[in-house]
Order: structure tokens, then C-alpha cells, then sequence
């Protein structure tokens, strides 16, 4: 009777952690919009892969950890009122190994991460393609620094437009805000960079094929934060070259800053 | 000596003369507000943050509900930011950290033999200021319009308060001036607590209870304490520099100006990373009192649990970049706190094993609160562990600001801390009341929190992952997110129902609880050696302390190979014990009381009318010339 509730409790506990792990893949590969483990640049396969590399190991700590415990509470439970156990105080050298242990495993793991933070924080190239990004309450400006209007200006978005960029280059974005701090953030191309006024962040993203993708901001920036969104569109490079001469061709500009100030002003 | 200063004492003093005569006596409503006990105080805090921790449970119950489903209209978006920041204002500082407070009132003087706290009156100025402070946060809900239509008046911009979004230009309204003082008075609040138990820790402690043979919590409440004394001014400059900014135009965080947005952070951080620890720290005390009592054992390991809570102590002082990895510092300065942050698990992990080692070979009565400790183990264990996912930097890039963040950090406050705090409610309630907690309603309390908590904040994860960011107040369907926000929803309520049965539980049982004796779980430290409950002296008579654990080793010896064996007629029944007559304890004193109600005056006049200012100041000012002139033990009583 008592084993059978032990096998029991212990099934139920597996279940349990089957579930949850099979719940816990069902996101990894699924096609959704801003889906982390869907990457679809370098940028954000590496982290992905990165991420994995911590979560693995934190995942069988963590079965080590419920499961000892569940085992422990079933195997050491008082079972006479006054049962007394033998008065252990501790064991140094076990004690030095679970310090020790686990120090060398996580600076085991510093060492990817050490070489994708330096990777991904490295200075621009100079064939980077450049695309300026604003974060003015509650939209994105993008800004095109070496593409020139039919005018001889710089090339600019208009509220609302996606931002356009070449699939296969690297793109240097430069990141800042007119207002509050937001956050510049396209998931499955990659991690977030803040948009902090005054200040010019800069981090690069690299799309592999041509698509769109959604994003949104991520740093909460007031009333409408949850509406901040944007699409950024990767073209060939043929498709490209179309919608920079179509953008050429004298569409009137549209000066998406100034246009934008009113709405962010109190 | 005591005549003169009799003759000098205010009139205001001489008409509050009666009253606290009348409070000495120990009832009624007066007895209560001019209480100076260490267990009245701590019973305050305990009772006050039940109360707060019910308010914020319904403010997540709304940010549940809104977000259950999505495109949800039943909050608006100023309501809802308004809402969440007041979640997360109130959890941390109107429930966590005072129910620590509670805990260490509680506990710390009965653990090392005292007959109170180093300074009673300065404990109950802890108490009021809190109060006042968290009633001023609170205030701010009504000064948006009309409440009854949903005009909500509190901040709106998150418990972090990121500048520039809290400059008046962007900021409407006075709710992030009742937030910038609310946090204002709760520090003093905290800080005055801080000095008081490092005081009471270092000389009070009776004779034979040195460093080493302090109970783990009381080693935690020290940790602590440093912490706020430490964290507090941090936050401190910051608020008061958002203060002039706000009130006087001044410019440090107005990047037109060259002020820097940033500095706000590092601030913020530099305070709020060892808040963290400043919240977790109580319960791994906690934590590390119930497992021992409950497996008949000591703890595993003492030296090296006390040591990592040391080391966590301090460590926490370098990893606040990781809250910050993302705005841009630079690579080198991520790769450090990367490396920080990595490292700060391992003094963590120590105590975790070492907890599950305590266990191991132990004769465990799983009562509830071993479940709400191993609850705690387990959870705390999963938000650690998330941790260090967070910790490497580029794929942080990645996790930053989103729900994989919002369940990190509730595995580790609630799943660890809240889990912690429970069940150190129900271990040591007998010792206040002389009454268990019902075990039934406690075992329901526990599995329907274990199930709630996890249901709640376990898709997190996912929708975290699936790139759901934190702080929005809707979102549109086929992103993935729609199942894992309805669980959450579904957990959510799930978690409410278990809170009003701890409720329920906690009134029965203080009505008609089950009689529990002095001793009920063969407890190990000196307060289970009082009787139940605790007499308002504490101890008759000072204890000495010969051993770790020393009311254990009055109660059980050791034969010749190392089992324990109990002592006939051990433990505190069998030697006489002598009544309280005679012991002069501090006497009741309102003046903390009036003390702290000048500090929510001030901060309304300088929100509104400078003319309340000299009111509050001159209720301060009152309340400290009359506190620093009366005779702390009235002789007469």
C-alpha cells in the first residue's frame, strides 16, 4: 500500500514535469510573429542558441532539485511521533564541492557568452547598410543616413512606414528617442536596444532571407506603450533597388520627425 | 533626576499623561497606539501588510482580468498603467519588506534573549511611518477626478519610475508626487528599523549567545538590516533629486538640459538590486529556522549558509548593470556585470543544497509550514535557475522586458519570499496566540497556492518567450500569447481563493484555534522555551546560552554514538518559573505616533500648499522634542 502511493506520487510528479516540459517546447518552433526561438537572423539564432546553452543545464538542475526534494519528503518522513534522527551538522568537503561545482559550471558558460557579447558589440563595418531609428511617443522613425532623396536629402520615413533594409547585409541601426526612453526591439531578428534621448546607442541585426516581421517597443514609455509597434521589412536586393528608385521618383517628403512632435507635447 | 525632567515636560506631554497611564494597563484601542512592545509592533506590521498585500492581490486580480483575453477593453490604458505600478510599488514596499519588518519585530528579540528591541519608541516611529507612508501612496488614487468613474489618480509609470517618463512633462498629474514621498517616508521608515535591529542584534543578545550561535534568521535580519541601512539613502538622493525636478525645476535627469536619464537608473538599481536581497534574505531565515525544527536536525551546514547569505549581502552591491543591460552602456561594462551576475548564484545554489542536505535524513512531520519551506526551496529554486538564463547577456538582449522577466522575478518574491512568509505564519503563530492554525484550511492554503502560483506565473515563460513585453495593457490575437495569458488569468484566481483561505484560517484560529502549548513542533531556538503566548517581559529571566540551538540541547543529549536522546523533564517545564514582577520595560509613548504623522503632512503641503508645510514639520518637531524628553521607563509603573 505504502509503495503503491509512493510509485504513485512519483508517476504524478513525472507527469507533472512532462507537461510542463512539453509545454515548454511547444513555443520553441511554433511561427509566431515576434516568437524569440523562431530566429531568422544571426543575431537572434546565436542568442537563441546562447539561451539554450543555459537553459538545458538550468532544466535538469531544476528536475534534480523538485525531484530530491519530493524523494526526500517521502523517504524521511516521520512516521512515530517520537522518532529522533542521527544529529548531522554538515560535511565540508561535500559542502566545498557544491561551491565549487557550480562556480566552475557557470563560468564554463561565461565563456559563449563572453565571445557572442563581444561578437554582437563589436564595431559597425564600414559596408554596413545604416538605418537611424527614433522612438518618439508612440511610434518609430527610421531614417536612411546614405540614401538621398530625389532633393539631395536624407531619405526618411513616414509615421507608420515599416522599416526597409536589405535582406543579407548587415544593418547598423542607431537608436535614440525624442522624448522617454523606449526600447528597438524586432524579436526574431534579434535582442532589444534601448532608445534613451540623448543618448546614440547603435547594435546591428542581419536578416537571412527577405520577409517581415513585427516588433514593438519594449520599454514602457507612458499611455500608449502597448500600441508603440513597428514591421520591418527585409527586400531582395532587386526588390530593393526598386523601392529606393520608386522613393526617388519624387513621392513627396514626408519630414516624419516634425510631424511627429505634436502628438508627444503634453 | 526624574523630577526634573518631569518639570520640564511639555503641556502637550502632561494631558497625555492620563492616556498612557490608561495604556499601560495593555488594552483597548490607546494601549495599541502608544505600544512600545517589540510583539504589538510586530503584530501591527504583520496585520497592516496582510491588509496591503490584499489591496495589490486585487490590483493584479484587475491586470489578470484585463489581460486574460486579448483586445480586452475593461481597462483602459491609464487605468491599467496606473494599476500595475501601484502592484509593484505596493508588493514591494507595503508587503515584503514589512512583513519582514513583522517577522524580524516578531522574533528577533525572543531569539537572542532580549526583553525587547534596542530602541522601543524608535521601533514604534518604524511602525507609524510605515503606515503613514503607505496610506500617502495609497492616497494618490483619489486625487485623479472622480474614483467611483475610474479617473484613477496614481503614478503611472511603473514601480522603476524610469526617468524622463516621470518629468512633469510627461507625467500628468500629482500621483508621481505621492509616489516620489510615499517611498520618501516609507525609507525613513525602513532605515529607522535598519538601525534598530543592527543595534539589538550586536548588544542584546544574552549572555553565551555569540555571533556563531545565533539563530540563521537573526543572522538574516542582520544582513538585512545593513542592507537598508546602506540601500535606502541610495534611493533617497534619487527621489529627492526627482523631487527638485519635479517641484523646483530643477534638471538632473533632463537630457535637454545635459541632465542624464540614465543616472535615474544607476540609482534606482544600485537601491534596487539589494532590495531584492533585502526581500529574499527574511525568508531564507525563515526558511532555514522551519526546515531544522521540522526534520528534527540541525541545520546543514550553519557556518556555510551564514556565510553565503554574507557573501550575497555583498555581492549584491555589484550586479545592478543586469537590470540595464539593454540601454546601451557598452559591451564592456555587460561583460562585467555579466560575469557579477553569473556568480551571484553561487552563494544561492550553496543554500539551496545545503537545505535540501538538512532534510536528508531527517524525521520530516509535514505539517504545513515544512510544505510552504519546501515550497519555497522548490520555487525559489526555478527563479534562481531563470536567473541565470538572465545573466547571459546577448540572449538578455532577448528576454529583457518581457514576461520571461515578470515570471523570473515571481518564482523568486512570491514562489520564494511570499511561500517563505507564509509559512513562517504559521510556524510561529502558536507563539503569539497559544493557538495553532488549523491544519486542514493550512493544507488547503499550501496545494492551492503551489498549484495557483505555478499556473499563473509558469506561462510566463512562454509567453515571454514568444515575445510578449511586460507593462502592456493589451495585445492582439496570433501572436501566440492567448493561451498562456489565460492560465495566468485562470492561476491567478486560483491564488486568491488560497489567500482568503490563509485568511479565513488565520480569523478562525485566532478566535477558536486548537490550544498549542509552549512547545508545539519541538522547536530548537530560545523562543519556543517561553510560554505560549509570550508574556509581555519576554524572558523572567535572562537566559544563558551554552550551544547552537540551545533549547534543543535542554531538551535532547547525545549517547555515546551520536543519537539524540530526550532529557527526562527537559525543556522549560520542571525549574520554577519565576513571574514578571518587578522587570521595568519601556513605557507606552504616543509620541512616535505623532512624530510620524507630521511626515505625510509635509509631503501634502509641498505637493499643494506650502502652508501645511510648517504643520507637518511642527507635528515632527513635537512629536521628537517630546519623545527625546520623557523618561523612557515611567517609574511609577
Amino acid at each position: 500500500m505504502r509503495m503503491n502511493r509512493r510509485t504513485l506520487s512519483r508517476l504524478v510528479v513525472a507527469a507533472l514535469l512532462l507537461v510542463l516540459l512539453a509545454l515548454l517546447l511547444s513555443g520553441c518552433e511554433t511561427d509566431t510573429p515576434k516568437n524569440t526561438f523562431a530566429a531568422q537572423g544571426e543575431v537572434a539564432r546565436d542568442q537563441r542558441n546562447l539561451f539554450y546553452m543555459a537553459m538545458w543545464p538550468a532544466i535538469v538542475v531544476m528536475a534534480f532539485v523538485e525531484l530530491g526534494l519530493v524523494v526526500t519528503l517521502l523517504r524521511f518522513r516521520r512516521r512515530r511521533a517520537e522518532e529522533v534522527p542521527r544529529q548531522v551538522h554538515g560535511n565540508t568537503r561535500l559542502e566545498l564541492a557544491w561551491t565549487i561545482a557550480p562556480a566552475i559550471i557557470l563560468l564554463i558558460l561565461a565563456v559563449p557568452m563572453m565571445s557572442l557579447l563581444f561578437k554582437l558589440g563589436r564595431e559597425p563595418h564600414k559596408d554596413d547598410f545604416v538605418v537611424n531609428v527614433t522612438g518618439v511617443q508612440w511610434q518609430w522613425l527610421f531614417e536612411y543616413p546614405d540614401l538621398k532623396g530625389a532633393d539631395g536629402s536624407t531619405l526618411k520615413s513616414a509615421p507608420g512606414d515599416p522599416v526597409i533594409f536589405p535582406a543579407g547585409r548587415e544593418i547598423r541601426f542607431n537608436v535614440t528617442s525624442m522624448d522617454v526612453i523606449h526600447s528597438f526591439w524586432i524579436p526574431r531578428l534579434g535582442g532589444k536596444l534601448d532608445a534613451v534621448p540623448s543618448r546614440h546607442n547603435r547594435f546591428w541585426l542581419k536578416a537571412d532571407q527577405p520577409g517581415t516581421w513585427s516588433g514593438q517597443c519594449a520599454e514602457f514609455c507612458g499611455k500608449d506603450h502597448a500600441n508603440m509597434k513597428l514591421v520591418a521589412e527585409a527586400l531582395s536586393q532587386a526588390d530593393f533597388d526598386a523601392w529606393l528608385k520608386e522613393k526617388q521618383a519624387g513621392v513627396k517628403e514626408f519630414d516624419g520627425a516634425a510631424a511627429a512632435v505634436p502628438t508627444s507635447a503634453p | 533626576m526624574a523630577t526634573a525632567i518631569g518639570r520640564q515636560r511639555s503641556g502637550l506631554a502632561e494631558a497625555l499623561r492620563a492616556a498612557r497611564e490608561a495604556a499601560a494597563d495593555g488594552r483597548g484601542i490607546w494601549s495599541w497606539l502608544a505600544t512600545v512592545d517589540h510583539k504589538r509592533i510586530g503584530t501591527l506590521y504583520g496585520f497592516t501588510a496582510l491588509f496591503f498585500f490584499v489591496l495589490g492581490g486585487i490590483e493584479a486580480l484587475l491586470i489578470r482580468i484585463q489581460l486574460a483575453r486579448p483586445e480586452s477593453t475593461i481597462l483602459n490604458a491609464d487605468q491599467y498603467n496606473r494599476i500595475f505600478t501601484m502592484h509593484g510599488t505596493t508588493m514591494v514596499f507595503l508587503v515584503v519588506m514589512p512583513l519582514s519588518a513583522a517577522f524580524f519585530n516578531l522574533l528577533v528579540p525572543l531569539m537572542i534573549g532580549a526583553r525587547d528591541v534596542a530602541f522601543p519608541r524608535l521601533n514604534a516611529f518604524s511602525y507609524w511611518t510605515f503606515l503613514a507612508g503607505g496610506l500617502f501612496l495609497n492616497a494618490s488614487f483619489f486625487t485623479g477626478g472622480n474614483i467611483f468613474h475610474g479617473d484613477l489618480g496614481a503614478p503611472d509609470t511603473g514601480w522603476f519610475g524610469y526617468s524622463t517618463l516621470t518629468s512633469t512633462k510627461f507625467s500628468h498629474g500629482h500621483g508621481v508626487d505621492f509616489w516620489v514621498f510615499g517611498l520618501q517616508i516609507l525609507g525613513i521608515a525602513s532605515l529607522a528599523g535598519g538601525f534598530n535591529f543592527i543595534v539589538t542584534i550586536l548588544n542584546m543578545r544574552a549572555p553565551g549567545m555569540s555571533l556563531f550561535r545565533m539563530p540563521l534568521f537573526v543572522w538574516m535580519a542582520l544582513v538585512t538590516s545593513f542592507l537598508i541601512v546602506f540601500a535606502m539613502p541610495v534611493i533617497a538622493v534619487a527621489l529627492f533629486e526627482l523631487m527638485f525636478d519635479r517641484l523646483f525645476g530643477a534638471l538632473f535627469f533632463e537630457p535637454a538640459a545635459g541632465g542624464n536619464p540614465l543616472l535615474w537608473q544607476h540609482m534606482f538599481w544600485l537601491f534596487g538590486h539589494p532590495e531584492v536581497y533585502i526581500l529574499i534574505l527574511p525568508a531564507m531565515g525563515i526558511v532555514s529556522e522551519i526546515l531544522p525544527t521540522f526534520s528534527r536536525k540541525p541545520l546543514f551546514g550553519y557556518p556555510f549558509v551564514v556565510f553565503s547569505g554574507v557573501a550575497i549581502g555583498f555581492m549584491s552591491w555589484g550586479v545592478w548593470v543586469h537590470h540595464m543591460y539593454t540601454t546601451g552602456l557598452g559591451t564592456v561594462a555587460n561583460a562585467a556585470f555579466g560575469v557579477s551576475t553569473i556568480m551571484i548564484g553561487v552563494p544561492t545554489g550553496v543554500k539551496i543544497f545545503n537545505w535540501m542536505a538538512t532534510l536528508w535524513g531527517g524525521a520530516i512531520r509535514l505539517n504545513t509550514p515544512l510544505l510552504f519551506a519546501v515550497g519555497f526551496v522548490g520555487m525559489f529554486t526555478i527563479g534562481g535557475l531563470s536567473g541565470i538564463t538572465h545573466s547571459m547577456v546577448p540572449s538578455d538582449y532577448q528576454q529583457q522586458d518581457t514576461y520571461y522577466v515578470v515570471a523570473h522575478f515571481h518564482y523568486v518574491l512570491f514562489g520564494g519570499a511570499v511561500f517563505a512568509l507564509f509559512g513562517g505564519a504559521y510556524y510561529w503563530f502558536p507563539k503569539f496566540t497559544g493557538k495553532l492554525m488549523n491544519e486542514t484550511l493550512g493544507q488547503i492554503n499550501f496545494w492551492t497556492l503551489l498549484l495557483g502560483f505555478n499556473m499563473t506565473f509558469f506561462p510566463m515563460h512562454m509567453s515571454g518567450l514568444l515575445g510578449m513585453p511586460r507593462r502592456i495593457y493589451t495585445y492582439s490575437e496570433g501572436q501566440g500569447w492567448d493561451l498562456w495569458n489565460l492560465m495566468s488569468s485562470v492561476g491567478a484566481f486560483i491564488i486568491a481563493f488560497s489567500v482568503a483561505v490563509f485568511i479565513v484560517n488565520l480569523v478562525l484560529s485566532i478566535m477558536r484555534g486548537q490550544k498549542s502549548g509552549a512547545d508545539p513542533w519541538d522547536g530548537r531556538t530560545l523562543e519556543w522555551s517561553l510560554p505560549s503566548p509570550v508574556p509581555h517581559y519576554n524572558f523572567a529571566e535572562i537566559p544563558h546560552v551554552h550551544a547552537r540551538d540551545d533549547f534543543w540541547h535542554r531538551k535532547y543529549t547525545e549517547d555515546e554514538a551520536g543519537r539524540p536522546i530526550p532529557v527526562v523533564a527537559g525543556g522549560s517545564d520542571g525549574h520554577e518559573e519565576p513571574d514578571g514582577h518587578g522587570i521595568h520595560l519601556p513605557s507606552p509613548s504616543y509620541f512616535p505616533l505623532l512624530a510620524s504623522v507630521g511626515f505625510p503632512v509635509i509631503a501634502t503641503g509641498l505637493i499643494y500648499d506650502y502652508a501645511l508645510v510648517p504643520v507637518g514639520a511642527a507635528l515632527l518637531l513635537v512629536g521628537l522634542y517630546g519623545w527625546a524628553m520623557e523618561p523612557a521607563t515611567e517609574e511609577a509603573l
